[in-house]
């Protein structure tokens, strides 16, 4: 069984945000308006912003550096020991998973992610007079309800599901072909669209793989290790 | 078979699919068994939503990249859009802009069908009419200025042309007997492509072999936000970082630190508008240290050294350089320490193969001759250090053989017509200059030629694009009738008499150049699903036009429509339709270098473009060009129209102080208009929600405008971040939130492009402000670009 992984290499990283809206387009995540935006409440599961240096406003500075960040798909999510119900599990291949049905949105989650990737609909989603057209069909169904790209309603919590449902089309696919499943059918989209090729996707407990040898890189750092959340998500250092 | 309302297991999906997965593998079940979902725990479904899927090669159109992308298309919808793997731009990567495209082709804004005017200009009112009502109106338009005798009177603005677009627009407008087919080159490439053109004699941009570079110097040029090619741009840097032995440096020079200078191993903040002066102290010590390409320099150039120019002694690049661009002199001029100076030349000229890149669109190379010779300097410096056809320097684009045009029919009408004078001037007011789009405006109010009584506009939008653009509106009421064929209702085409929307690039036909890798490719754009709404191409839609015209004209066009006219065109490319339908692309791939002086470098690299001086393969230090075209002014009409160098030195890349409007002390800071990867350069992405959601990530912003200024002079002036301002400029002031940023000088502003519209539809409209509309409108004088650099601003407390 895989333990999926992405690793990030901050040095090739152009902040495009081609990651964050191919994620928008993959999994159905709405606009929201610009009042809702000015709150903070923008909805990217894999935002891209400016790391503020020390002092106000000291953005874009001389050191400035951006961060392009997915959920961490923590080996010990903090997420999950909050859920009151149940709602967010991790599943038997290390991915951190929402259960839209029994999620009560009382967002203890996205308090306690320290990474600040869990995000609420505070709003029936809604896409204005025909852009819903573009609204990805995949859908998976998981403990209980449907994930991945299925519509949100209001009042839950989202987030990103390193695309399980390229995950299953891509076990249907190798099915279908009539050979086995490699892991590298299976990229998430956000991997796949980075221009810079910077986003790397696999199975860390392949000692082979991409992920667990760049790994090892002195470059390699997790966001907050301190925390002891141990992500999965993997960062390379600039320079 | 499962039971309604009962979801299935991958296994029985698969039993049930087994029939559909062919070529195109279709994923889940049918529609209908989404509700009450009881999953075993652990395990995981995948459900059928659709019933048939497709994936759909085609070129993206958000910005001028032109990147391979594969639609996939679920029951007739556009559902996402990844990037072609085979395409060599984006090697299968895709920025934001072409990933929200999804959100242009169903965007509720776009014009459903051609629509005639029948309120006052810009009153909004329209009436629908049919296409061939169109037709009959615009043939019988230009009709009357071919009876008239006056086919001049007839012009074309157009925007982003791709593949045989340019060359058939020019055709149709060549066929009807006008000279006017203006492109926006004049507001953001041109100085790129006429520097190129006066020193190697190539009027294309230059192609950068980042990949093989070791040492890379950028002179303004954005290349990770904004550019010609940004996909191409960051995939090279991608491997020049990481993707080789040893990784590549990257120096950034530029008043703004931006992406591009927070990811470059060097951000130099130079003064603006000096870059010319730096890059000839870089020079100057490359020759006074020896550190140049002597074979080069002495085999294959023009003007290194001095020469006999019918007896007098014409001053040459070196002894130019070496007397007036010192680093100690060129540090007073830049702001950039001589010691840093002396430093940059010697790890370029140390470093092989280095290359010095200049900006695309959206950089600082526009708005002075200082524009233009700074272009030219920048090729001079490739060209010293040898980088000029070399791995790991600058590539001449190649292109795809196409088959001549047919000649255009005899026509006395249009031949004379042909003759005229251009109506912006190219060519005659602007000796230099090809285009000069936004100087077309004020040419009309003031009646430089002749009445322009058919303007038509091909995505040109020059109401908003234009700095100073709301003379076009002035402008139009001198001309009677409008035609635009802007997919949606922008601020230019509100003023039109009939729009003609065009499709969106995901559905129509047409081709692009694969430009940015110097070897030649074709991309086709297809139609990926049926057109959406009543809208036509507006290729098609000129060939219908010319049909309906009488003879000759009708002859030009033995085409039936515009695909047909590219399966014509595109015959030559090395395959055949199907397979180009199939992929999307075509490559003749590996660049093939040209040794030095042989056929190839004579036809292809060097001297392919001059038209008045010869073609003998040698790179002009010294532009023999230049000095052609301007061969019937002498020194004193040079400086009457503004040259600020007389004698050898306007021939030669020269350093000129930019003129700014307004004085300093009133207006203390540069405006600079900078264009973001998020909404990039074309008007319409303003009218993404996607687009605007993130369109102002790097200072923290969405959906609407900022200003930057320097942060601790911000503090010093008494500011606080987020203040709402004025920024005022002598042709007009703008209000927005003013944000404190520390990547950049103090004596410059940034504003970034493509916000502030008045039209295109709910999400553009009235959000934030346009920068160019406080910008200096005039054109420069020999050039006849747009002046992007030369406006000063203050900043005020609103």
């Amino acid at each position: 069984m895989a333990k999926w992984s992405m690793v990030i290499d901050l040095d090739k990283c152009v902040a495009c945000q081609g990651c964050s809206i191919a994620c928008r387009f993959e999994n159905n995540t709405p606009v929201v308006s610009p009042e809702e935006a000015a709150l903070g409440r923008s909805i990217l599961w894999n935002e891209v912003f400016p790391l503020r240096s020390e002092g106000e406003a000291a953005i874009a500075s001389a050191q400035a550096k951006f961060l392009t960040r997915p959920c961490m798909h923590c080996e010990d999510p903090p997420c999950i020991k909050v859920c009151p119900v149940g709602a967010t599990y991790k599943d038997d291949e290390g991915i951190v998973r929402q259960n839209y049905a029994r999620c009560i949105g009382c967002r203890f989650c996205t308090v306690a992610c320290p990474y600040g990737v869990r995000y609420f609909n505070w709003y029936e989603p809604s896409w204005e007079e025909g852009m819903d057209t573009h609204l990805n069909p995949d859908r998976v169904a998981g403990r209980g309800d449907l994930e991945g790209p299925a519509i949100r309603p209001k009042g839950v919590v989202e987030k990103c599901t390193f695309c399980i449902h390229r995950h299953h089309k891509a076990i249907a696919r190798a099915e279908a072909e009539g050979r086995e499943f490699r892991n590298s059918d299976y990229t998430p989209a956000c991997v796949q669209t980075c221009t810079a090729k910077a986003r790397f996707f696999g199975d860390f407990d392949d000692p082979n793989s991409t992920v667990s040898r760049l790994s090892q890189s002195r470059r390699a750092f997790r966001l907050l290790d301190e925390a002891g959340t141990s992500p999965k998500v993997i960062y390379l250092h600039e320079g | 078979m499962p039971k309604k309302n009962q979801p299935l297991s991958r296994r029985e999906f698969l039993k049930l699919s087994a029939g559909v997965i062919g070529a195109t593998a279709t994923m889940g079940m049918a529609r209908g068994l989404l509700t009450s979902l009881e999953a075993e725990e652990g395990e995981t479904y995948l459900l059928q939503t659709s019933t048939h899927e497709e994936i759909i090669p085609t070129v993206c159109l958000m910005c001028p990249s032109g990147c391979g992308m594969l639609a996939r298309v679920v029951d007739g919808n556009v559902v996402k859009l990844e990037g072609s793997p085979m395409h060599p731009i984006n090697l299968g990567a895709l920025c934001p802009k072409g990933q929200a495209a999804p959100e242009l082709l169903y965007n509720p804004d776009r014009l459903a069908g051609p629509l005639r005017r029948v309120g006052e200009r810009g009153s909004g009112e329209w009436e629908p009419i049919s296409w061939s009502q169109a037709i009959e109106q615009v043939a019988e338009k230009l009709n009357g200025l071919r009876d008239a005798g006056h086919p001049e009177r007839a012009a074309l603005l157009y925007g982003e042309t791709r593949g045989q677009m340019r060359k058939f627009f020019e055709r149709f407008m060549a066929a009807v007997g006008s000279p006017n087919t203006i492109s926006h080159d004049s507001l953001n490439i041109e100085a790129a492509k006429l520097g190129t053109l006066f020193t190697q004699g190539v009027y294309e941009l230059p192609n950068y072999d980042l990949e093989n570079a070791s040492y890379v110097l950028s002179f303004g040029a954005n290349l990770l936000e904004a550019g010609r090619v940004p996909e191409r741009m960051v995939a090279g840097y991608s491997y020049m970082r990481r993707g080789r032995a040893e990784r590549g440096k990257i120096v950034h020079i530029d008043p703004r630190q931006g992406v591009t200078g927070a990811k470059a191993d060097e951000w130099i903040p130079i003064k603006p508008g000096t870059d010319a002066a730096l890059i000839l102290a870089i020079a100057n010590v490359i020759i006074k240290t020896g550190q140049f390409d002597s074979d080069f320099v002495r085999n294959y150039s023009f003007g290194f050294e001095d020469f006999d120019d019918n007896g007098r002694n014409a001053v040459g690049f070196k002894s130019y350089v070496l007397a007036n661009f010192d680093p100690r002199q060129a540090e007073n001029i830049t702001g950039v320490p001589a010691t840093t100076i002396s430093r940059i030349a010697g790890e370029f000229a140390g470093n092989p193969p280095a290359v010095a890149i200049m900006p695309g669109k959206g950089g600082l190379l526009s708005g002075n001759l200082n524009g233009l010779a700074t272009a030219m300097a920048i090729n001079c410096l490739n060209a010293l250090v040898g980088s000029l056809e070399a791995p790991g320097g600058v590539l001449t684009q190649r292109y795809m053989p196409c088959p001549d045009w047919p000649d255009l029919p005899s026509d006395s009408i249009a031949e004379a017509g042909r003759e005229a004078e251009r109506v912006d001037g190219a060519g005659s007011f602007f000796p230099l200059g090809k285009h000069a789009y936004q100087a077309v405006a004020d040419r009309i109010i003031e009646e430089k030629t002749y009445p322009v009584e058919v303007l038509m506009l091909y995505d040109a939008n020059p109401v908003y694009e234009a700095p100073g653009g709301e003379r076009f509106i002035q402008a139009f009421d001198k001309i009677p009738f409008i035609v635009s064929f802007s997919t949606f209702e922008d601020e230019t085409a509100q003023y039109a008499d009939l729009i003609l929307p065009e499709p969106t690039f995901l559905e129509r036909w047409q081709d692009d150049h694969i430009e940015g890798l110097g070897y030649p490719g074709v991309g086709l754009r297809q139609p990926v699903i049926e057109p959406l709404l009543d809208t036509m191409n507006t290729g098609d839609f000129l060939i219908e036009v010319a049909h309906a015209m009488h003879a000759p004209v009708s002859e030009a066009f033995p085409w039936e429509d515009y695909k047909s006219l590219l399966q014509d065109r595109l015959v030559d490319v090395g395959t055949d339709w199907e397979t180009l339908q199939e992929l999307g692309l075509w490559l003749t791939p590996g660049y093939r270098f040209s040794r030095r002086g042989n056929p190839r470098w004579i036809d292809e690299v060097i001297g392919r473009d001059r038209k008045l001086s010869p073609r003998d393969g040698y790179f002009d230090f010294y532009s023999r060009e230049l000095s052609c075209l301007v061969a019937d002014l002498d020194g004193d009409a040079r400086e009457a129209m503004g040259a600020q160098v007389s004698g050898d030195a306007f021939f030669l890349p020269h350093y000129e102080p930019v003129n700014y409007e307004g004085d300093e002390a009133e207006f203390p800071y540069m405006l600079n208009v900078v264009t973001l990867m998020s909404l990039g350069p074309y008007s319409v992405a303003a009218n993404l929600p996607t687009l605007q959601e993130i369109s102002g990530m790097v200072v923290g912003e969405r959906w609407g405008s900022w200003v930057e200024l320097n942060h601790d002079l911000g503090h010093e002036l008494g500011f606080e971040d987020k203040d709402q301002v004025w920024v005022e400029s002598p042709f007009g002031k703008l209000k927005t939130k003013l944000r404190l940023v520390e990547g950049m000088r103090p004596d410059v502003i940034n504003i970034p492009h493509n916000q502030g519209h008045k039209a295109i539809g709910r999400w553009a409209k009235d959000r934030g402000v346009n920068g160019l509309e406080i910008m200096n409108p005039a054109s420069e004088p020999f050039t006849g670009l747009a002046s992007f650099t030369n406006t000063r601003v203050k900043i005020y407390k609103a």
